[in-house]
């Protein structure tokens, strides 16, 4: 039963979102009530009948309630897309940064930097651009952004933003250099598109990432270099070792297909919603798997002379479609709701013996029944 | 991060607490000088956990009533220890400027 201290608390409370009370209000009774009781028999049953929260205790419970009215929101969104945007940046300056000990590999392994490696096969070292660049800078942009990535793991997210920065350029001294001398005239779309998407944005969203911006990336992403490098490109360049280059998607494809494998990846966690955290991943392969998509259907002008191809990144834009699907209902969960505590035991019975009625008050749990032994 | 939200990470650095639990232990890290209310508390304890800072631990019954003891997430470690070097390196640099910096030596 409860007391009056209790009532009386519970009735400022009101004034807090039904949302917010149904989290938190048991606890805020638990720690009022702790703030008042003594312990002393005597004492405790004098407050409990008499006392009341003070001036102080309701203006700060009306603080809050106007904050989460006004804000709670808003800010949770702000959060979920503020962490999506991060993740993302990062996911996609971790495929550049593979792509670039992808090209660091071919060069050492083509030019027989180190005797001990098998003879390379031909075409091994990546091709670079005809034009104003020289090949070196290519490679130094490859290499930039592994140093770009690393950065931003290791929080010097303004040094890591200016590298990356840097690194896109020669590519958009290739594309205007083509607009002008019309190399690109039949088919311009394809390599703004890869300009736009996949080096301008990634640049762009880095602009995410401040130092008081929680939870920052954790070092774990640094594994996801090498592991993203051998899962990614060791396949590819054994399918191009091998002969096998009708099996090698372009870079669009790779996106995709990538994009959608993590989606399957991640269905059962954005299903069961039992990890905390799973909405944001959500609205991060979202947001990877639009930039992904808009920069396939872009590039299929490229194609059009080879139906076949074309049928290809069709397909490629239905199983993309089809993966985002599986997560798209824990995105615009993250969005709709109010951020979550994660559950830290089963409804209804709690821990010592104790369950909890519809009224919220504790009561001792009944004895189980007695049976047959 | 605010001087509550500081405060309260702090609080749970050395281990799980319930809410009334953290209200005591501000206050004796702060000396006395910041005495959060049970609004104010729950409004910060909100906010940490939205931000993947904080997280429940367990609850215990206690007298009848069931206390909610919170922990700190590995990131909120990581925010605590990095808020705590900036807070002490801006310090240091007021110290310097107001000349205060051979005083505490001294003292």
């Amino acid at each position: 039963m409860s007391s009056n201290l209790e009532r009386r608390y519970r009735r400022v409370l009101r004034v807090l979102p039904g949302w917010y009370r149904q989290q938190w209000e048991q606890d805020m009774v638990a720690a009022f009530l702790d703030s008042w009781l003594t312990g002393e028999a005597e004492a405790d049953e004098y407050i409990t009948r008499a006392a009341g929260p003070g001036w102080s205790e309701v203006a700060s419970v009306v603080g809050l309630a106007a904050r989460l009215y006004l804000t709670s929101a808003a800010t949770a969104r702000r959060f979920a897309w503020g962490q999506a945007i991060r993740c993302a940046a990062l996911a996609v300056a971790l495929v550049q940064a593979a792509r670039g000990l992808d090209i660091l590999v071919r060069l050492v392994w083509g030019r027989h930097l180190f005797g001990w490696l098998p003879a390379p096969p031909a075409n091994i070292v990546p091709g670079t651009p005809n034009g104003a660049v020289p090949a070196m800078v290519w490679y130094l942009v490859a290499y930039a952004w592994i140093v770009a990535f690393v950065l931003l793991i290791l929080r010097h997210y303004r040094i890591a933003q200016a590298i990356a920065a840097l690194a896109i350029v020669p590519d958009l001294v290739v594309v205007l250099q083509g607009q002008f001398t019309d190399r690109f005239a039949a088919f311009p779309i394809g390599p703004w598109a890869f300009w736009i998407l996949i080096n301008l944005t990634p640049v762009l969203a880095m602009s995410a990432f401040r130092r008081t911006a929680w939870p920052a990336p954790g070092r774990r992403w640094l594994l996801a270099l090498p592991v993203g490098y051998v899962l990614i490109y060791v396949p590819l360049l054994v399918l191009q070792a091998t002969g096998n280059f009708a099996w090698i998607p372009d870079f669009s494809g790779l996106y995709c297909l990538l994009v959608s494998l993590a989606c399957l990846a991640h269905a059962h966690r954005a299903w069961s919603r039992r990890t905390s955290g799973s909405g944001i991943w959500s609205l991060t392969l979202i947001l990877l798997a639009a930039d992904a998509g808009a920069y396939r259907i872009a590039s299929i002008p490229d194609y059009l002379h080879d139906p076949h191809l074309v049928a290809v990144c069709l397909a490629e834009l239905v199983i993309l479609a089809a993966a985002v699907a599986l997560v798209a209902a824990d995105a615009v969960r993250t969005l709709a709701g109010p951020p979550a505590l994660p559950p830290v035991s089963a409804p209804g019975r709690k821990a010592d013996g104790l369950v909890q009625e519809q009224t919220g008050h504790v009561v001792p749990a009944p004895a189980p029944a007695a049976g047959p032994r | 991060m605010t001087g509550q939200a500081f405060f309260v990470l702090t609080a749970l650095a050395d281990g799980p607490r319930h809410g009334y639990g953290i209200v005591g232990e501000v206050a004796d890290l702060s000396q006395g000088r910041v005495t959060l209310k049970i609004g104010s508390l729950y409004g910060v304890l909100e906010r940490l956990a939205a931000e993947g800072l904080i997280e429940p631990d367990r609850e215990e019954a206690h007298d009848g009533r069931l206390r909610r003891y919170y922990r700190l997430t590995r990131d909120g470690r990581r925010a605590l220890g990095e808020e705590a070097e900036l807070r002490a390196a801006t310090a240091h640099v007021v110290r310097a400027r107001l000349g205060l910096t051979g005083t505490q030596a001294a003292g």
